[in-house]
């Protein structure tokens, strides 16, 4: 059972304490982009979660089992981005395929996420962790994505609120977004030194 | 045939340029992954040069495995501090462990019967500026000079010039203090143990 | 409007001057965001990153410039992600050997350039459809622009957080007997979010546009 509680705390530690967006920051753009409605955050999120999780394991497998056996790890920036991309680009076309009706919520998105930070920064940093497990991988990967999930569907409720509110001209948009966006930040400050 | 033909006609660049970047990347790893390595070991004689007085080398003694209090198996490497005329002056190890942010990975020294520890350096660490942070400065780090190899105990408020198996706490980062504390428990208690039994401790003087 | 001609230097200029105020890559444009928030805490790093990504967008500017006729279009960004990770794995070299100090310290945020959108989006946007000298320039406006503002935003946060600039101290700490208390919250990423805000917010009212 050890190892299930291990995984679990792992996922907590990265979807609280280590948080892509808040702590790391990792995937601001969208974050700022899409972030203006709880339904497009939300689609946004759930595109992530599933690009992360399969690119976090791919560039595990092909780190472990190819880069470092061989001593080829000069070239894990290339090799990954070529993964991360090509994995985008067929979860694309498979998606638009075989379930136009999920294309039609998130997969406007996916063309974006090739060049979003969290999904490298991810799994660079899976890497520098020195991951030793696939099983760990996949969970990082997937609690990273719910991580990014939970911290845009929070700012965009409360940008939701905030369209209503008065705010100075020179804040409007990305200003009043960044400073929520600290505060945020400094409240998950709270989560940290939980997991040893 | 034709669709290799297509895929040829559309893909050659890539391939062609992918070919003529591997050369580059691999030219400019070549000539400097020595100088890297070379780095990473300076930056870690530097730190042990510092911990022990009167070391002239670092003989290096094997890695270690450490188990973390999680069961998680940790390398350390442990190096023989010896004189000019080679007689053992102290042990150095490293260790690392989980800290209030990211990982912390300490060099730690103690004296030549594994009695008393000599210090402690921070290889590497992501804490909290102005806070967690102070791991690395002198006032918390002296504390340890001389503290016996046992069980250290964290406190919150005490005199810190009294040099024993009590450490106390930087202000406003406990967690940061008891982290480098519980590191360097869990890692002197073993690698001791490991040292012990290889015979070595019995035949320094 | 009388034919206004465009010369070379009239090119250089506008091109040039964009990048550094018009369309800065972090205030207008609001693309690196993520290299910008975390290696700003200290003026060093962030300088570090700025030439940096000066390096790597002026290399890959000039591939992609030179193959821009080759490009076949469903291919075009792989071809620009190798050609940027390319670079960038030299650039992380360069810095892993000769200052490795700065290079411990921006951590994994040196890989993280090849998905910095500044880089991406001159290729596309520019380097593919223009010659070899604008884009030469293009990208050393953009990148000069970038680090500018980098630093502004790392001295903003330095000087509050530790009293010095560029490691130099500036005012006197009251641990060592000054009156200056530090902001500790500066060097967190709660500074860097809020600062970067306010910084915004600064351009903004200043150019009467809004974001």
């Amino acid at each position: 059972m050890d190892t299930v509680t291990a995984l679990l705390v792992a996922f907590i530690s990265i979807v609280l304490i280590k948080n892509l967006v808040l702590t790391k920051f990792l995937g601001i753009c969208p974050y700022l982009g899409v972030s203006g409605r709880i339904d497009m955050a939300f689609g946004m999120g759930l595109a992530v979660t599933f690009v992360i999780t399969l690119a976090g394991t791919l560039t595990w497998m092909i780190d472990h089992w190819i880069l470092i056996r061989y001593g080829l790890e000069v070239t894990r920036y290339v090799c990954f981005i070529l993964v991360i991309a090509g994995a985008v680009q067929l979860v694309e076309m498979y998606v638009r395929k075989f379930f136009p009706s999920l294309y039609e919520s998130f997969g406007i998105f996916l063309p974006l996420i090739t060049t979003n930070c969290a999904i490298l920064g991810l799994c660079l940093f899976i890497s520098l962790w020195a991951v030793s497990s696939l099983l760990e991988a996949v969970v990082l990967s997937f609690g990273g994505g719910i991580g990014f999930t939970m911290a845009i569907c929070i700012m965009a409720g409360i940008r939701e609120n905030l369209n209503l509110a008065d705010v100075p001209k020179s804040l409007r948009g990305a200003p009043i977004t960044l400073i929520t966006a600290g505060l945020l930040t400094l409240a998950f400050m709270g989560f940290a030194g939980m997991v040893k | 045939m034709s669709k290799l033909r297509h895929f040829l006609e559309q893909s050659w660049l890539l391939i062609v340029s992918a070919f003529f970047f591997g050369v580059l990347i691999a030219i400019a790893n070549a000539a400097w992954s020595p100088r890297i390595e070379r780095n990473k070991v300076e930056k870690l004689n530097r730190l042990m040069r510092g911990l022990v007085a009167g070391a002239a080398d670092f003989k290096p003694a094997g890695e270690l495995e450490v188990k973390s209090p999680k069961g998680q198996k940790m390398v350390s490497s442990l190096y023989r501090a010896v004189s000019e005329t080679n007689m053992p002056v102290g042990w150095v190890f490293t260790c690392e462990g989980s800290g209030f942010q990211d990982k912390i990975e300490l060099v730690v020294a103690t004296d030549k019967d594994f009695r008393k520890f000599a210090g402690y350096a921070v290889l590497s660490s992501n804490e909290t500026p102005n806070f967690g942070d102070k791991i690395k400065q002198s006032y918390f780090r002296s504390q340890f000079n001389g503290a016996p190899v046992e069980t250290l105990e964290l406190l919150k408020t005490g005199d810190d010039k009294i040099i024993d198996g009590k450490i106390v706490a930087i202000t406003g980062a406990t967690v940061s203090s008891q982290a480098v504390v519980d590191i360097i428990n869990n890692a002197a208690g073993q690698i001791r143990n490991q040292v012990q039994e290889k015979g070595w401790l019995r035949n320094a003087r | 409007m009388p034919g206004k001609t465009k010369t070379t230097s009239g090119i250089m200029k506008e091109t040039f001057t964009a990048g550094l105020w018009r369309e800065n890559p972090v205030f207008r444009l609001l693309l690196g965001m993520c290299p910008t928030l975390a290696v700003t805490a200290a003026v060093k790093p962030a300088l570090t990153m700025g030439y940096s990504v000066i390096f790597v967008l002026l290399c890959s500017n000039i591939v992609v410039s030179l193959m821009r006729n080759l490009l076949k279009p469903h291919l075009r960004i792989l071809m620009f992600a190798l050609t940027i990770a390319t670079f960038v794995t030299i650039c992380d070299l360069f810095l892993k050997a000769f200052q490795q100090r700065m290079s411990e310290t921006l951590g994994p945020y040196v890989p993280l350039i090849i998905v910095n959108c500044i880089i991406i989006c001159r290729a596309e946007a520019c380097a593919s459809k223009n010659t070899l000298f604008v884009s030469i320039i293009d990208a050393l406006g953009m990148g000069i622009g970038f680090t500018l503002a980098l630093c502004v935003l790392a001295g903003v946060r330095e000087f509050l957080a530790t009293g010095a600039v560029f490691e130099i101290p500036v005012l006197a700490l009251k641990e060592s007997g000054g009156w200056f208390v530090p902001w500790a919250a500066m060097g967190m990423p709660v500074g860097a979010f809020i600062t970067l805000g306010l910084l915004l917010a600064l351009v903004n009212s200043v150019t009467g546009k809004s974001s």
